[in-house]
């Protein structure tokens, strides 16, 4: 009678272990490991090895619990200094970004597919979230440092956008099910936006808070925080959704208040969190991998493959290059933000609602999701690590690598036992001393442990036991550090010239005459400003543009202030790898241009008019005009 | 602009005797100075104040002090090499032996900073530190320096 349960447990269990020996294999290859899993979903489903399923219900069930996991993890993984630096233009790239990604895309495949414009709005908003899983396994495990300011954005900006995608498919589904117009839905539209982000934002902090005060209050026996943790994030995502809000926002905002937040046994929380997040991504990607059909894929792949590339292209450029205007970010940060726009498991769980809804399009917008999905895995997710070096986005390294491990001491102990393996070549054992504040009080050495007093010099392969503040282990990393290559192009990436940053802003502009913002106090120093500009953090390798030069963070103290900037003046290539994406700032300056040499027009128009006009204006107005070359075009206005 | 066109042939100090950065930031000014009719004061107080900014030093042994000055007509440059090589609060903590001033008249926005970079670029190019340290030779010297960047790489 209970037969059929050691077949269905093996085949499971077998798949997933399947799928984590596999994830050998494609580190090796750098292939994204994501598309891994799928592929192995697939190969194993009704069209490769012959495992019948298709249960929509459970699959979405499933995939929505492995969301809500994933979510509240990828919040409890952000610091609060990036979502701060990142915030602004990754909300609006999550907003206003996946609404225009949505009808980008709808307007292509409204072309492509031949569907109704209701329908091609919900081809569009199916795929029109990144995926947090994807964009955060590919910058973290890359083992690549990305520019701060970019990382953040994106992965605040994957986190953050699932929930307007499925507000936006849960809508346009309702709207074809109720057979009503695009117009009759936007008041709807207009309420349901703000019952479904209000109430998740506000159920996030409630619920949030009340994790923080269930693991700071409750005596528990330690194994079972991390459970009650999850327990509790899975509820507020359901409530939520109960309630009509986004539960997936909620379990975000939950994350990141819990994660950013001083909590008891972080450590312990984080590596279990780690690893239910693997699990929830495995088994989501296996389960829509063993959900899809491979076999109806030939019939959509021309169309799906067009419209992947629409995506990639042409829609996810433009919204983010449109939603990143009024920030200051570089044409190489918009277009790596725009390449990193990878479609994950989410959007082929958002393919499932119009299945479940019953709609005669449903299968035809599955499969192309899926097949989008598969494309933009394939074409972005390999070459993110080659993008960024091309575009000039990876942080040199200071530092080698360091061996330590962190371990956290009851008590709400403002200390840290800290356990260094001391690696040839550091300058630890090249006999540099440790810092008094480092309190060394173990050395293991040849599995003998002894008195750190005792145990005369450092040596490579020693273990060092000591109790730090954690704020500390940036400054004792360098002296832990095996030996850094220093990379060739060092000046490229931290300019040529060094800036003592205590000096005021008015000593950069005497010695290179350039624009400073007027709202600018000159006597404020050159690190206070470069901080505000970079949002309040700065971090190596952050780049702030003044006038016609670049000044780079090259060194950040442990207090997180600017210690050591590097000024660019590289004027010989274009610095930008990439034609297109105009700035923000590069677009007013031709605007004011073009101003300039309109109004220098309407002088001299005066003038000729009136000869007995001052010489003044004329003479003003003839050098620059020329300067700008372009006078044909501005006689419109 | 090519470097030619803005170091002249008297503009390159082949062994230059300084025993500190401000008596070669002197020199420097005197022998501008005398080439464009500012006085040395002024070139030299404007090199010190860009100095107070951040060192000149790129590291490996070179430093470009520059500036912008009044009433300059167009971008000039100084070249010389050192006897000895003097402290510099390079990048690197190397002492300096090989110096490039740049001045640029004040308003030259783009000119000055493309001036720079050049000059910047030039010296990190290959080889050429070496065969600038090997003479002392004016003529040679200023034609190591004013070869096109691309036939140094052809050589």
């Amino acid at each position: 009678m209970i037969d059929w349960i050691y077949p269905l447990m093996l085949v499971g269990a077998g798949l997933i272990v399947i799928s984590v020996f596999t994830s050998l294999v494609a580190f090796r290859f750098g292939a994204p490991l994501l598309l891994v899993f799928l592929a192995i979903g697939l190969l194993s489903g009704s069209d490769g090895l012959g495992i019948q399923y298709s249960d929509f219900h459970s699959a979405y069930l499933v995939g929505s619990l492995a969301l809500a996991v994933i979510l509240f993890d990828s919040g409890f993984g952000t610091s609060l200094k990036s979502f701060r630096q990142a915030a602004a233009p990754a909300i609006v790239l999550a907003t206003v970004g996946v609404v225009m990604t949505t009808l980008i895309l709808a307007a292509a495949a409204r072309l492509v597919l031949g569907v109704s414009w209701a329908e091609a709005l919900l081809m569009g908003a199916i795929v029109s979230s990144t995926d947090a899983a994807a964009v955060f396994f590919l910058l973290r495990v890359g083992g690549i440092t990305i520019r701060d300011k970019v990382r953040s954005t994106l992965e605040v900006e994957s986190g953050s956008n699932d929930p307007m995608a499925i507000f936006l498919t849960i809508i346009f589904v309702e709207l074809i099910v109720k057979g009503v117009g695009v117009a009759g839905m936007t008041g709807e539209f207009v309420v349901g936006f703000g019952t479904q982000m209000g109430l998740g934002i506000v159920l996030g902090l409630v619920g949030g808070w009340a994790i923080v005060q269930v693991i700071n209050r409750v005596e528990l026996e330690g194994a079972l925080y991390p459970i009650i943790v999850l327990g509790m994030a899975v509820c507020l995502f359901a409530l939520t959704g109960a309630l009509g809000g986004s539960g997936a926002l909620a379990a975000y905002v939950a994350g990141l208040l819990a994660g950013n937040t001083r909590v008891r046994a972080r450590s312990t929380l984080t590596r279990f969190q780690d690893g239910m997040t693997w699990l929830a991504q495995i088994v989501m990607f296996l389960i829509l991998g063993l959900l899809a059909n491979p076999s109806d894929f030939p019939l959509v792949a021309v169309p799906a493959i067009a419209l992947a590339f629409v995506l990639i292209f042409v829609a996810r450029p433009l919204a983010v290059w449109l939603c990143l205007l009024p920030f200051r970010y570089q044409r190489d940060e918009i277009a790596f933000v725009s390449w990193v726009g990878l479609r994950g498991a989410v959007s082929i769980l958002l393919a499932i609602l119009p299945l479940m809804a019953g709609l005669p399009t449903g299968g035809l917008l599955f499969n192309t999701a899926f097949v989008i999905v598969l494309t933009s895995l394939l074409i972005q997710g390999w070459t993110i690590r080659p993008m960024a070096q091309w575009l000039d986005l990876i942080v040199p390294k200071r530092i080698g690598p360091v061996q330590r491990v962190g371990l956290e001491l009851p008590g709400n102990a403002h200390h840290e036992l800290i356990v260094y393996h001391v690696v040839p070549g550091s300058p630890v054992a090249e006999g540099e001393r440790l810092p008094r504040w480092a309190r060394p009080s173990l050395i293991v050495r040849d599995g003998q442990s002894m008195r750190y007093q005792y145990a005369g010099r450092i040596k490579a392969g020693d273990y060092i036991y000591m109790f730090i503040a954690p704020r500390y282990t940036r400054l004792l990393d360098r002296l832990f550090a095996s030996p850094a290559k220093v990379e060739a192009d060092d000046k490229d990436f931290f300019g040529e010239f060094r800036i003592l940053p205590d000096r005021p802003l008015e000593a950069l502009r005497e010695a290179y005459g350039m624009d400073i913002a007027p709202n600018v106090a000159p006597e404020r120093s050159i690190a206070e400003f470069m901080r505000e500009r970079l949002g309040g953090t700065a971090e190596v390798g952050d780049r702030v543009a003044v006038g016609a030069v670049e000044l780079i963070v090259r060194d950040v103290d442990i207090e997180g202030e600017i210690s050591d900037i590097g000024l660019s003046i590289d004027q010989e290539v274009a610095r930008a790898r990439v034609p297109v994406f105009v700035t923000g700032r590069e677009l007013t300056a031709t605007l004011r241009e073009r101003l300039a040499a309109l109004r220098q027009r309407r002088a001299r128009k005066k003038n000729a008019q009136m000869p007995t006009g001052s010489d003044d204006g004329a003479a003003a107005g003839d050098q620059p005009a020329a300067e700008t070359g372009n006078n044909s075009e501005t006689k419109t206005g | 602009m090519e470097l030619a066109d803005i170091l002249s042939q008297e503009s390159v100090i082949p062994c230059a005797k300084v025993a500190s950065k401000r008596q070669l930031l002197q020199l420097l000014a005197e022998k501008a100075s005398a080439r464009v009719g500012v006085d040395a004061q002024v070139i030299f107080d404007t090199l010190l104040s860009r100095e107070q900014l951040g060192s000149t030093g790129l590291g490996n042994g070179i430093a470009i002090p520059h500036g912008k000055i009044k009433g300059l007509s167009g971008v000039t440059a100084v070249f010389a090499r050192l006897a000895e090589p003097i402290d510099f609060d390079a990048v690197d903590d190397q002492p300096v032996d090989l110096v490039v001033m740049l001045l640029a008249p004040e308003g030259s926005g783009a000119d000055h900073l493309k001036a720079l970079s050049k000059v910047a670029r030039l010296l990190r190019s290959e080889g050429i530190l070496d065969r600038l340290r090997a003479t002392k030779d004016e003529a040679k010297l200023r034609e190591i320096l004013t070869t096109p960047l691309e036939t140094i790489h052809a050589a």
